[in-house]
């Protein structure tokens, strides 16, 4: 019998063994203190996590996302428990819509005074309930000196043949359609079928020129030379110019878009005490700057601003001067009927051809 | 073993006997419903892991999108309807047209491998099998990021072309219909040549012995003996390949460029980016009709010719 | 003769196709360059700061546990489904088992994908480890049923059952005391395909994975997405040797199963 015993046995202890982990995982889950933080990809410091978690013992789940949409794609998906979420001020209507996010409630962030009045009770959110502002920047074209001895200054200049195979745009509606509306000389809030038409057409005529769209993998093609020119976010250049000083930013003359992105509550959050106190930390000066300094984008933190590298502060690409801020614009907030039709413009392009 | 010889003790038999019996029944297995009560775990994994939700994508596709990307369960055909329309089909016939075209060119390139493994590898042939195995096993997005580093504008192949003055100014190479064409022969060709080879395995060296004997050349053997012979294997190659090119998209994502937006693309944008879950399961289903369709065609075909064979 | 050296010529080439990515990305985790187009030097600190890198060593851990429930999943599953159809009487229905078997490998992978992910979230089921080994477990089942059915087909000559039977015991005991053991080589080495296979999955973890749970592949699809990381060669080189360890066990099985 020995022999059966011990097989027996051994596959009871390989299937508890096996299984342990997670029943204790399972066991202590409830107790762990933690936040899932849902990110734009390179939008943080190296040491804001760690440094949070240092001090305070709660762990941070982060995790990123190259586009919005697929942010939203997952939490509209639901069953994921994220906790705390970024979101740019015009996805802001499409989170509040289907109650995807929560208010925060008033009076528990200490920092909050730190934000610069003029990022407080916004068009996007009147109140400022739903939102915290944690970074801004701007749309335009990032370029690589050593190929472009002429720098870009019109949006037009992703168009030329010249470039053909050298150029990429960014993958998603709201740069490209709001981009094409603008070239078409249609407000943002068109809502008429041709101005569409137009665009989608504009942008298809573009459509052999581009390398590929791409909202992240840009930056490491601006770098290595793959690219000369690329619609892109301020702050990623800015931070692919560390590796490679030939890249540089321009804001076209036809102006363009600037934005706020803006941490979010996620309703139904499991963690939300620990969530509010995370928040609370990002707003601290210091590590706001931090951040800031490490992302190249600019903060709307005022007392960060007082411990920013002086380089990034004086940085026009950074903190646009008034010439260029007159000529960039907030997206507008659109209907989700209307922005059913920007969805569906870029996925025409996309599909096309 | 030795416990198996010693007669059952009597104390044990009572103790058990009723659990026994019952497991004993469902080994034998002389009762159908005791081989169904076997089968049934598999069965209902099955059915909670692939049919249900194959069955939902289905039920998905006639509902409507409504706002803020929610579904509604409201009947419509509209959702098939745009899938067939002419912007959407570009997709579905470029993306077929890949396939075949990944198809064939494994064919081409595998049956003279396999050929070669099965009739003239000898002693070698179980290590150029397991040779064969490896890539076949390695992560395809870690292959994709390695043919990102030879096909950039900056990459070796490039370089080494320019190096050997064959080209003055770097070719386009990667992110074009090329490169991805060529990502989807690199991970779909094992898949080819590995039943191309267990059928040309399975003929009997004695047919291609006696065809020699009554005097057929190497050509007319090969086309009237192994070829025939082999042709289980054409088709189980081509269906394994074909089948999981269609839903490709990370090749197209990584490797490929404005111009090679293939079905996986869009479905995944349906259901990750645009939000739209109807359409994208109805896209989803036509691409499973078609598939399904495609696959029981080819197995009439199959049957027919090997009758004929 | 000539045509068999064409023949050979023409397979080395098509080796040094399969090759080519797998000697580069050996080649490149020993350059000293963040950037990997260009050779400046030898190192091995990408190797040094992978075991550092506390983000992909929990995600190491995440994959095995996935891998080691889904193998353990899909074998038992496989055990009762293949014994069933190749030991059994022959029973009604029988052929649709066996092509329902052989669904998932004819399935491509984005389909049951996006599928898994809508039912999951329309029964509001949540996306935790349970689902997705549960799913991976499916995957793997045409490779652990086919790998034990082949067994019990060969073991069904060999009549030691009916020997055990004939000297007292019952059924049950006779699959319990001779078919299992005499099966197991065969058990382990679907098994470790199914391990394989769920290891290496990209696609269906991609769809269904819950927050907190980033697998090898989901990491290094993010690194290949969020810029380049010259560790990613480092990783796949470690990756490809497991792979290589795992296939060279399952092989050296199979054959002493089939002289034994």
């Amino acid at each position: 019998m020995p022999k059966q015993v011990t097989r027996r046995e051994f596959l009871r202890l390989a299937v508890a063994g096996a299984a342990s982990p997670w029943l204790l995982a399972c066991a202590s889950g409830e107790k762990e203190r933690a936040v899932n933080f849902f990110n734009w990809s390179k939008y943080i410091g190296k040491d804001t996590l760690p440094g949070f978690t240092k001090a305070t013992g709660i762990k941070v789940n982060y995790e990123e996302f190259a586009d919005e949409q697929e942010m939203f794609a997952k939490l509209r998906s639901g069953a994921r428990g994220y906790d705390l979420i970024i979101g740019s001020d015009y996805m802001i209507p499409s989170l509040k819509g289907p109650n995807i996010i929560d208010p925060f409630p008033p009076g528990v962030l200490k920092n909050l005074a730190n934000i610069d009045a003029k990022f407080l009770n916004t068009p996007y959110d009147p109140d400022n309930a739903y939102t915290v502002p944690y970074l801004w920047g701007t749309t335009g074209i990032g370029y690589n000196k050593k190929h472009m001895p002429k720098p870009p200054t019109s949006w037009w200049d992703l168009w030329d043949e010249k470039y053909s195979g050298k150029v990429s745009m960014l993958d998603n509606a709201r740069d490209c359609v709001s981009t094409g509306l603008l070239l078409k000389g249609y407000p943002e809030t068109a809502t008429d079928e041709n101005a569409f038409k137009e665009v989608r057409e504009l942008l298809v005529k573009q459509k052999p020129l581009v390398k590929q769209y791409s909202s992240t993998q840009y930056m490491d093609s601006l770098v290595a030379g793959e690219l000369f020119m690329a619609m892109a976010w301020s702050g990623d250049v800015l931070q692919a110019a560390r590796e490679n000083p030939q890249l540089d930013y321009v804001i076209p003359k036809e102006g363009s878009y600037m934005w706020v992105d803006n941490l979010c509550l996620v309703r139904g959050s499991q963690h939300r005490e620990d969530t509010l106190r995370l928040v609370d930390y990002l707003l601290e000066g210091p590590v706001g700057a931090e951040i800031a300094n490490t992302v190249r984008y600019a903060t709307p933190n005022a007392e960060a601003k007082k411990s920013l590298d002086k380089s990034l502060l004086k940085d026009p690409r950074v903190f646009p001067p008034a010439e260029i801020t007159k000529r960039l614009n907030f997206h507008s907030l659109l209907e989700p009927d209307v922005q059913q039709i920007w969805t569906d413009t870029w996925e025409d392009v996309k599909a096309a051809g | 073993m030795r416990t198996i010889i010693a007669a059952p003790e009597d104390s044990a038999l009572k103790e058990t006997s009723s659990v026994e019996r019952a497991l004993s029944w469902l080994v034998r297995g002389k009762d159908p419903r005791a081989s169904h009560a076997m089968l049934i775990p598999a069965t209902l994994w099955l059915l909670c892991f692939l049919l249900l939700p194959v069955a939902s994508l289905l039920a998905m596709s006639l509902a409507t999108r409504g706002p803020y990307s929610s579904v509604i369960w409201t009947f419509t055909w509209a959702n098939f309807a745009r899938a067939l329309d002419h912007k959407y089909l570009v997709i579905v016939l470029r993306t077929v047209g890949y396939a075949l075209s990944t198809t064939g060119l494994c064919l081409i390139l595998g049956f003279p491998m396999a050929y070669f493994l099965s009739f003239y590898a000898g002693k070698r042939r179980e290590t150029l099998m397991i040779l064969l195995m490896i890539p076949f096993w390695t992560s395809c997005l870690v292959a994709i990021y390695s043919w990102i580093i030879i096909l950039g504008r900056a990459g070796l192949l490039n370089n080494t072309l320019l190096w050997l003055g064959v080209i003055k100014t770097p070719l386009l190479i990667l992110n074009t219909p090329f490169s991805v064409i060529l990502g989807l022969v690199y991970f779909y060709l094992p898949f080819m040549i590995l039943p191309l080879f267990s059928s040309l395995e399975k003929i009997p060296r004695t047919y291609i012995e006696a065809s020699y004997d009554l005097g057929a050349g190497t050509i007319e053997t090969f086309v009237k003996v192994t070829l025939p012979l082999a042709l289980p294997g054409v088709f189980a190659g081509c269906i394994l390949t074909f089948v999981p090119c269609i839903g490709d998209f990370l090749t197209a994502e990584f490797l490929g460029g404005p111009k090679t937006y293939l079905i996986g693309n869009l479905v995944q944008n349906q259901f990750l980016m645009a939000q739209d879950w109807p359409f994208g399961a109805a896209v989803t289903s036509v691409l499973l009709l078609s598939l399904i369709s495609g696959v029981y065609l080819y197995q009439r075909l199959e049957s027919q010719e090997l009758e004929r064979a | 003769m000539t045509k068999n050296k064409g023949l050979a010529s023409f397979c080395c080439l098509i080796y040094a196709f399969l090759y080519l990515p797998l000697a580069v990305m050996f080649v490149f985790s020993f350059n000293d360059a963040r950037r990997n187009v260009v050779w400046k030097g030898f190192t091995f600190k990408w190797y040094g700061s992978l075991f550092h890198n506390a983000e992909l060593l929990s995600a190491l851990v995440t994959t095995l546990e996935l891998a080691i429930a889904a193998s353990l999943f899909a074998s038992v599953l496989g055990l009762f489904a293949s014994y069933a159809m190749t030991r059994h009487a022959p029973f009604k229905g029988r052929g649709v088992y066996a092509s329902l078997m052989s669904v998932p490998l004819m399935m491509p992978e984005v389909v049951m994908g996006v599928g898994l992910l809508s039912f999951f979230v329309r029964a509001h089921i949540p996306l935790n480890f349970w689902t997705l080994a549960g799913a991976h477990a499916m995957i793997a089942l045409p490779y652990t049923a086919s790998s034990i059915r082949a067994r019990l087909l060969s073991l069904k000559d060999s009549r030691l059952e009916d020997a055990a039977m004939d000297l007292g015991a019952t059924e049950w005991e006779a699959f319990y005391k001779v078919t299992l053991p005499l099966a197991g080589p065969a058990i382990f080495s679907g098994a470790l395909l199914a391990f394989t296979v769920s290891f290496e999955d990209f696609v269906t973890s991609f769809f269904i994975a819950g927050i907190g749970i980033v697998t090898m592949p989901i990491k290094i699809y993010s690194m290949m997405k969020f810029g380049v990381t010259p560790e990613i060669n480092a990783l796949a080189c470690c990756l490809l040797l497991l792979t290589v360890v795992l296939l060279a066990s399952q092989k050296l099985l199979v054959r002493k199963d089939a002289t034994s």
